[in-house]
């Protein structure tokens, strides 16, 4: 069996301008197991999407077999031999195993368009033992647990003759026994030949498996090499990263933030603290000393929050002023408990308290009365009325305050003048009018947007989720200060992020978060990149 | 996430039509024994065959999420320009032919709309029917046409003493039940329904299944007129008035989902049609009022579409993603 | 003068005719022009005796439209009006009528009619509005259905026989056209305060737009849906006032054919069925197009066929315009 060597050379990609793959190039020899990993925002998912046939790069080129592959659909990756098995798995629940397996092929009896059952459910049986999966072909899809849908996943792939399984982040829903049962069929699928790709954050798995091992950061392969070259402390390291454009206002709690470069030689591969730079400033409200956090009297406490499948036994404090981080990697949970604390979901156990009282039952809307204020992760899913104006979506939260009487009749000048305050607070871009639809705006100023919304109810605690994904570094900048700006204000800023380095820049104390816990946690004076990181790809800390 | 109450909740949810059967059969029986008796459930299974054949066609449909309010003026327009037909002294098979052609043509037009033009297929739907209806108003004259003797024996007589009803039902379930089942397009439709977008990726051509359950809805709904015209004689100004409605419960009763993928005709779609007609003939054998039917129909229908709902809910809710496992895991 | 503007804007776009299309004021220049078109051709058609005709019938669909306006900007639908006319107003007819009326004579009849009508109404709304927005069904087949139910409901009390007899005052309401012009004016203002200056209006349009964002953002969403449907409720038995009091008969089959008109009138006004857009001076823009095509076709002397042919058109134009216009929204920037 023949088995495709892939080469990948000079791959680039920006989206809206921003540079996502920068001239990545590696090769994959036939029949090996190459190891991707890399943070998330690394370039991981991009890269497999145009291999897959999902995207078009707008530079370099890809050769299978030493002859180009430019693929314009997923079909056509498909056709060339690429499979491709996604952490959102792509079966139809309601068709069983074998009609998933041939739903474009199925065997038919005389050439006629009656499906051959028994061959169906043969040749299905027969890949399903390949696989190790001892199900009948018959049963429904929906029936299966996640581990066993995952293997029908990569039967699929078998079943189309498949010569490069890709597979992406296999591990995350899956329990000890599935795990082993995935990899004992990587072996076999190795043994046999199959060339294959395997994405994850678990390094120790990706240490076991790959042949070789390529990194990953900030869209550039840093490293690449023999799996021998590799241990988990030199992945961590290559996979931390220093972007030195970005910058990062300086906390000085006596007035403007200023901007401030970090020096490279301020921090250095090899010593990681980080050393404060905050200017000793006169604080009013606290009489602490300039190094020690803010007020000790927590606004926010969890406790032992639990939401099976979910997360387990949360607790943590936020204090006001403070600017706490939540650090992890993709699937780590910490949206769900974004949510959880917001009460989008309900949760089994635990306790939140919000400026000592305790909340039992949370919805947005009590959450909101309450003083807490949630920016989500997908601002035009859930954070923007894409259609409707910048003066309505910034207005949206805040209404309430502007009735008069029981009718609910809006004082619209009020409205008017908080809107046109609240733009000029986020310098929200002047050239867009209060009526156009947010849709219009750039990522930057969409976010601003959906920012000056939850300003306006002057928040005591707020959640933001991912509040720079997506948007240019100028922007970005100015959502740091309005942070910061915040914190300066008295509210507590709870700041889920997967960049590590926008996390040190602003953050007091940072969690990590891995698989629906709470790792680790960190005081800025002993912020350490490769000690979070660590944390969060559930690699055991080192010595 | 606790499972078993919610599995036992789908059960409940998944079941509960059968329950209403039962209830409908034990309170219909004691109310009037003649209810019962093997000859009123040959009549139950006759009448009920017009209904069940539209039903089948619109569970094609409903089986992609979609809907299609036009088979009543489909089955009305039919109905009209094969009496037409027969009242210019046309044989048999060529108004057989045209209402053929019509229900295929109509249905050709509510796929285009759906697919070519993207109107959400509940007001595209609405509009032909309008149409539809229009039209066959104006080739009847709003009056009622009595169809020669010939085409009303077509509805009576008996095949192997068989009555044609039966056959042609038994026919059209049979046919239909093995598309769904047994061939490719069948199984894409269901694929479809699950997820139209997953569907995409995996190389089936969505837009053509798509168009195909509307045309195979209109040529349905073309056979049911046709029965339904054999068995009545007549086309009167309201024939297939509301038949989409009737449609729409049978097979949401039989299990077929308003939200696509989920659903099958034999024994489900049959069984739906069978409920409602039951629910009609018991009214009537119990001299019930006849003004309460469309009540009590009306009733059954939000019932069947609020089960519906909910299974969709806890469905939703089961299929969560868990981003840990449990310790208690097996 | 505030700079707060509401959620109907359209974006800036290059082309003069481009812009005259997604104009809010296209529809009335349709009307315009579609009158002075047809006003050789029909007889009658600018008569003092049509138009005043033209605007009796004109004003009830108007309600209706303003009512339907609610539930489309919350991207549903309520087919169950014209049942809802139809039941209130033989309910009202029950209640009030001289002869076997609850209240029959008595000098409260007329009144305590109107109020229980309007009840009812809002009652049959808040019905919808709860089996949309709590048990989640969707809104075509739950007011599809609710319209059944509430027809048959309608022929039951009555038997299928109209009601005679309803007071005089009852009937000056309707039937005179001054005060149907008040009161439809009234209630449209009533309309049109709330979307545009109340909480509830931003909270309907947000809901339209993105529910997901307004529940976060603390909007009670199932509440304000089950309002929208409330609300159209309320103003079908408006209108089923004026259809009673013009007919001053109760009557269980009032109004059946009228269905499609609403939503027609409503989406070709501008509302869309996407949820978010809707306004009442739209409703009026798109009642007034479609009883001109209604009342020039009936004068023209076409067949009902015709006539019925040509709405299921009107209703399909309309929905192409309607992802028209969505679709040239998502694209202009």
């Amino acid at each position: 069996m023949t088995t495709p060597q892939l080469q990948f050379e000079r791959i680039t990609k920006a989206f809206a301008g921003v540079p996502v793959l920068r001239e990545v190039s590696f090769d994959v020899p036939a029949g090996a197991t190459v190891g991707l990993v890399g943070e998330n925002g690394a370039g991981k998912s991009t890269l497999m999407n145009i291999l897959g046939g999902n995207l078009a790069p707008d530079a370099g080129r890809m050769w299978i077999d030493d002859e180009p592959f430019a693929p314009r659909s997923p079909i056509d990756a498909a056709r060339r031999g690429i499979a491709f098995v996604h952490q959102e798995l792509n079966l139809f629940l309601n068709l069983t195993i074998a009609e998933n397996l041939f739903i474009t092929g199925f065997p038919r009896t005389a050439g006629l368009p009656w499906i051959a059952r028994a061959e169906l459910h043969r040749r299905t049986a027969t890949l399903l033992a390949e696989v190790g999966l001892t199900i009948s072909p018959r049963t429904p899809v929906e029936r299966l647990s996640t581990g066993e849908r995952q293997l029908v996943e990569i039967t699929r792939a078998l079943s189309i003759d498949a010569r490069l399984l890709i597979l992406d982040e296999p591990t995350t829903s899956l329990g000890a026994r599935e795990t082993r049962r995935l990899f004992e069929l990587l072996a076999r699928l190795r043994a046999r030949g199959l060339t294959m790709i395997y994405i994850s954050h678990t390094l120790e798995d990706v240490l076991r498996l790959s042949d070789r091992i390529v990194v990953l950061r900030d869209g550039e392969v840093v490293g690449q090499g023999a799996r021998g070259e590799f241990d988990v402390s030199r992945l961590v390291s290559l996979m931390v990263g220093r972007s030195l454009t970005q910058l990062y206002p300086t906390r000085t709690r006596a007035g403007v933030p200023a901007a401030r470069r970090r020096e490279p030689s301020e921090v250095s591969a090899g010593q990681n603290a980080i050393a404060p730079t905050r200017p000793s400033a006169h604080r009013t409200e606290v009489g602490a000393e300039p190094s020690a956090l803010p007020s000790s009297a927590p606004l926010l406490e969890v406790r032992g929050l639990s939401q099976p499948g979910v997360v387990h036994d949360i607790s943590f404090s936020l204090t006001a002023g403070e600017v706490l981080g939540v650090f992890g990697l993709m699937g780590a949970g910490r949206s769900e408990l974004a949510r959880l604390l917001f009460g989008l979901e309900p949760h089994g156990a635990g306790e939140i308290r919000l400026e000592g009282r305790a909340l039992p039952r949370i919805t947005p809307q009590s959450a909101i009365r309450q003083g807490l204020a949630f920016l989500t992760e997908n601002r035009r899913d859930e954070g923007l009325c894409l259609h409707a104006s910048i003066a309505d979506n910034i207005a949206l939260v805040s209404l309430r305050e502007h009735c008069r009487g029981a009718t609910g009749w809006l004082d619209l000048d009020s409205i008017g003048r908080a809107v046109r305050r609240m733009r000029e607070a986020v310098r929200l871009t002047p050239t867009a009018s209060n009526s156009a639809p947010v849709k219009l705006l750039s990522g930057g100023n969409q976010q601003k947007v959906v920012l000056a919304k939850w300003l306006l109810v002057q928040p005591r605690v707020l959640i933001l989720d991912e509040p720079t994904r997506g948007i240019d570094v100028g922007a970005k900048f100015e959502i740091y200060q309005l942070i910061l700006g915040l914190a300066d204000g008295g509210a507590g800023v709870l700041v889920i992020s997967s960049e590590i380095e926008e996390l040190l820049g602003l953050c007091d104390r940072i969690l990590v978060m891995s698989r629906g816990e709470i790792r680790d946690e960190l005081r800025r004076e002993v912020f350490d990149r490769e000690r979070i990181l660590r944390a969060a790809l559930h690699a055991s800390k080192a010595a | 996430m606790k499972h078993a109450p919610t599995g036992a909740l789908l059960l409940a949810l998944n079941n509960t039509p059968l329950a209403l059967f039962a209830g409908v059969l034990i309170a219909f029986g004691l109310l009037a024994p003649k209810f019962l008796t093997a000859a009123n459930a040959a009549n139950v299974l006759i009448q009920s065959a017009p209904t069940a054949i539209v039903a089948t066609g619109m569970t094609f449909v409903l089986l992609t999420a979609g809907v299609d309010l036009s088979v009543g003026a489909i089955m009305f327009l039919g109905a009209a320009v094969a009496g037409k037909l027969a009242l210019g002294g046309a044989p048999l098979w060529a108004a057989v032919i045209a209402i053929i052609a019509i229900g295929i043509a109509c249905g050709t037009v509510n796929a285009l709309l759906v697919t070519r033009l993207r109107i959400i297929a509940f007001i595209a739907t609405l509009g032909t029917l309008y149409v539809g209806r229009g039209l066959g108003l104006r080739i009847t004259e709003t009056r009622a046409m009595n169809l020669p003797d010939n085409f009303v024996a077509l509805g009576s007589s008996r095949v192997l003493g068989v009555p044609v009803p039966l056959l042609v039902l038994a026919g059209v379930l049979v046919i239909a039940h093995a598309v769904l089942r047994h061939t490719p397009f069948g199984r894409q439709v269901y694929a479809v329904g699950a997820d139209a977008e997953v569907a995409r990726k995996a190389g089936i051509r969505v837009p053509i299944i798509l168009a195909s359950v509307y045309v195979i809805s209109g040529l349905c709904a073309a056979i049911a007129g046709l029965l339904s015209l054999a068995q009545l004689g007549a086309v009167a100004p309201t024939f297939g008035s509301q038949k989409e409605f009737a449609a729409i419960a049978a097979a949401v009763l039989g299990g077929t989902s308003l939200f696509g993928g989920r659903g099958n005709v034999l024994p489900g779609t049959l069984f739906g049609a069978v409920l409602i007609q039951s629910l009609e003939s018991g009214l009537v054998i119990v001299n019930a009022d006849p003004y309460l039917y469309p009540l009590v129909t009306s009733a059954i229908i939000f019932l069947a579409v609020l089960l519906d709902s909910a299974r969709s809910a806890v469905l939703a809710r089961l299929s969560r993603r868990r981003i840990r496992q449990e310790p208690e895991s097996t | 003068m505030t700079a707060l503007a509401t959620s109907n804007h359209e974006p800036r776009t290059t082309s003069s005719a481009l812009r005259l299309f997604q104009s809010e004021h296209l529809v009335l220049f349709l009307a315009a022009a579609y009158f002075l078109a047809l006003l050789p051709f029909t007889p009658g058609l600018a008569a003092r005796a049509n138009l005043v005709n033209l605007l009796a019938t004109l004003l009830p669909l108007f309600v209706l439209a303003v009512g339907q306006t609610f539930v489309l900007i919350t991207a549903g639908i309520d087919l169950s009006v014209m049942s809802t006319v139809a039941l209130t107003s033989v309910v009202g007819a029950l209640v009030m009528n001289g002869d076997t009326g609850w209240l029959a004579g008595h000098p409260l009849a007329a009144p305590v009619g109107v109020v229980v009508m309007l009840a009812l109404g809002a009652g049959v709304g808040l019905v919808n509005g709860v089996a949309v927005s709590r048990l989640k069904m969707p809104p075509f087949i739950v007011t599809l259905t609710t319209m059944m139910f509430l027809s048959g409901l309608a022929i039951w009390l009555t038997k299928s026989k109209t009601i005679y007899n309803l007071p005089a005052a009852f009937n000056a309401l309707g039937g005179s056209i001054g005060s149907a012009a008040a009161i439809a004016t009234g209630l449209a203002v009533l309309a049109h305060l709330t979307l545009a200056r109340t909480l509830l209006g931003r909270w309907l349009y947000a809901v339209g737009h993105n529910p997901w964002a307004a529940g976060i953002s603390g909007v009670p969403v199932a509440g304000v849906v089950t309002a929208a449907y409330a609300a159209s409720g309320l103003f079908a038995a408006g209108a089923s006032v004026l259809y009673t009091g013009q007919t001053e008969t109760g009557s269980p089959v009032l109004g059946q054919r009228l269905l499609l008109d609403v939503i027609a009138a409503t989406v070709i006004g501008g509302a869309s069925l996407f949820g978010g857009r809707g306004k009442v001076l739209w409703a009026l823009f798109g009642v007034l197009f479609i009883k001109l095509i209604d009342n020039s076709l009936n004068l023209l002397n076409l067949s009902l066929f015709a006539i019925t042919m040509v709405k299921g058109g009107v209703i399909l134009l309309a929905a192409l315009l309607d992802s028209a216009r969505t679709r040239l929204a998502t694209v202009a920037a």
